[in-house]
């Protein structure tokens, strides 16, 4: 019981802090907008006469293409479903043949934040393809564990264009999973308990009634070295050794594969919200 | 005695008064006894207490944390519309206030500024496209749109296939430089009527693995110029036949048929090596060059069989 209380606890403690951080976030962005020098200038340059024309001329046009490529770049984030917050470029070498450049880049897909860092090679010769050079991945969270053996992967193999697929999909999988056990944690708050956190893999429901007695469901999702992305749900049923022995009929033992084949019909929410119903009225 | 008497309770409190040779220190056993009891009894009932009190103070703390949490989800959901609105408001103020300020000074840091902006926002586009985004343009002047898909194979970028799409009434593809055995049709009719950015995934799944089995072919003549012969392959790289010369006196020639079934992937989803020499395709060797096949892109798998002189 005390323990249930405890990943409770742990578990908010944890989502106000993510809250708090967005909070901050959030008013930061507001200071940012409104006392960063840039907004500004862009709402006062628009309808100011200009004393020169010629100045006044390039000013607006610059203005102009701006806002057409901001317009472009919220585009692009949509379609790509991947933030870049940040992006610098230096040049390392430049010359008839080819030129280097290094790109360090940060943003976040889902709730995932990513850094990385690569150079690349453009080739003068119209017939030689670019190639990447190096490449170093950054992934925060707890999500890593589950995808750090493809990260390696593509860091030796240089594959910039697959890790960014596989992470998209990776982070939306993550993302799903997040939301469904946050809201069976709202639904039912004193069967459901989430002991290492709503990001975690874990999901422990315990019957009300009677302690001790446990299930939890393991949804993993697997990135494959060749970057397939695949969830996989499991359900572990945790019982005392009194409780087993009564159970004539076998219905813990047999509950994994049951659950299992409530997946394939109706999907996860469903298989998990009946599964809770069904501990929750024992 | 005494232990005795506590450890019995009531019950065997009259047998050891009737076997007692003096009656009052059975009496006085037996007293002391319920004493020992009843301090066990109350401890263990403060001990209830203590647990109970615990368990209140915890649920309470979990009750103060959740209402905490949902009082932040609320300020988070009300400062994201407020910082909407809040940009709206001090536009129109900044508006109104630019009339007044205008000085040649200003100008001059304005367009350094807005230069600086600009170059920002160039380089977040350019990386958008070197991470691989599909890169949109408006075509016939808005009446339609345009999306190119890169594609790479490990470190090299290679082609950039695009798709032209109509807007008007239904979206439907107008033109587009996708090869033709890869099914767009049949991908556009699974998905794209609901959900574009499906329908590119799945669609840039098929040309990145496309180009991946091309792009090894192609490494496997670079690399083994002679010595492993690319035997047969065909449009889609969906087969592969390979002729290498087994190291050893015999120089025995294999034949290994990659079977790439599924056309997502780059990996074959079948791998069958024959020899001249039948013993050697039995051996746990060939089964491990088969399992490497299956799980290494088909050039690496080659060099590391060089690197260990099976084949020559």
């Amino acid at each position: 019981m005390e323990r249930m209380y405890e990943a409770d606890i742990k578990s908010l403690q944890e989502e106000i802090g993510a809250l708090q951080h967005q909070l901050e976030n959030n008013e930061n962005m507001v200071t940012v907008s409104h006392e960063g020098p840039m907004e500004v200038v862009l709402s006062s340059l628009r309808g100011k006469p200009g004393t020169e024309f010629g100045k006044k001329d390039m000013v607006e046009n610059l203005v102009l293409e701006l806002e057409r490529l901001e317009g472009h770049l919220s585009q692009q984030e949509r379609i790509n479903r991947i933030v870049l917050t940040d992006c610098r470029v230096k040049t390392l070498e430049r010359n008839k043949s080819k030129f280097v450049q290094q790109h360090r880049l940060s943003g976040y897909c889902c709730h995932l934040a990513f850094q990385v860092e690569f150079e690349l090679t453009e080739f003068q010769d119209p017939t030689a393809s670019n190639s990447v050079t190096s490449l170093n991945v950054v992934v925060d969270g707890p999500e890593l564990r589950e995808i750090s053996t493809f990260v390696s992967r593509v860091e030796d193999d240089k594959s910039l264009l697959l890790f960014f697929r596989t992470f998209r999909e990776f982070s939306e999988r993550c993302e799903h999973r997040n939301r469904t056990f946050m809201y069976f944690k709202d639904k039912y708050p004193n069967v459901v308990c989430l002991p290492e956190g709503c990001r975690a893999d874990a999901m422990t429901i315990r019957s009300p009634k009677l302690p001790g007695c446990t299930m939890n469901v393991v949804w993993s999702i697997d990135v494959s070295k060749e970057g397939l992305v695949t969830p996989r749900l499991e359900l572990l049923a945790k019982m005392p050794e009194q409780a087993l022995s009564l159970d004539r009929k076998n219905v813990i033992k047999n509950a994994p594969d049951f659950f299992q084949s409530l997946l394939r019909v109706v999907g996860v929410e469903a298989s998990i919200d009946s599964l809770i119903k069904a501990v929750s009225m024992e | 005695m005494l232990g005795e008497l506590g450890m019995r309770g009531d019950g065997g409190g009259c047998g050891g008064l009737v076997n007692a040779p003096c009656p009052f220190s059975g009496v006085l056993a037996h007293l002391s006894a319920l004493e020992t009891e009843s301090v066990r009894l109350v401890e263990l009932q403060r001990e209830a207490w203590r647990q109970q009190a615990t368990r209140e103070e915890l649920c309470a703390t979990v009750e103060r944390l959740r209402a905490q949490r949902d009082q932040l989800r609320a300020k988070v959901l009300s400062a994201t519309s407020l910082q909407q609105v809040m940009t709206e408001v001090d536009q129109e103020n900044e508006e109104k206030r630019s009339e007044e300020e205008k000085s040649a000074g200003d100008s001059q840091l304005h367009m350094s500024l807005l230069t600086a902006r600009l170059s920002h926002v160039k380089n977040l586009l350019r990386a958008h496209h070197l991470i691989g985004g599909y890169d949109i343009t408006e075509t016939r002047r808005g009446k339609g749109v345009c999306f190119s898909i890169a594609t790479a194979f490990e470190d090299r970028t290679l082609e950039t296939y695009n798709v032209e799409m109509d807007l008007a009434r239904t979206m439907r593809i107008c033109r587009h430089n996708i090869p033709p055995f890869i099914p767009l049709e049949r991908l556009a009719q699974e998905n794209f009527q609901s959900d574009i950015m499906a329908f590119l995934d799945s669609l840039s799944m098929h040309l990145n693995a496309y180009v991946g089995r091309r792009q090894q072919v192609r490494l496997i003549q670079e690399l083994f110029h002679g010595s492993v012969k690319v035997l047969e392959s065909n449009a889609l790289c969906s087969i592969l036949v390979l002729r290498c010369r087994q190291v050893g006196e015999k120089k025995a020639a294999a034949l290994c048929t990659l079977e790439y079934g599924d056309p997502t992937r780059c990996l074959p989803t079948r791998v069958t090596i024959d020899s001249e020499e039948k013993t050697l395709t039995d051996s746990p060797q060939w089964n491990e060059i088969q399992a490497l096949f299956l799980e290494t892109p088909a050039h690496q798998a080659l060099l590391a069989i060089r690197r260990e002189e099976r084949i020559a």
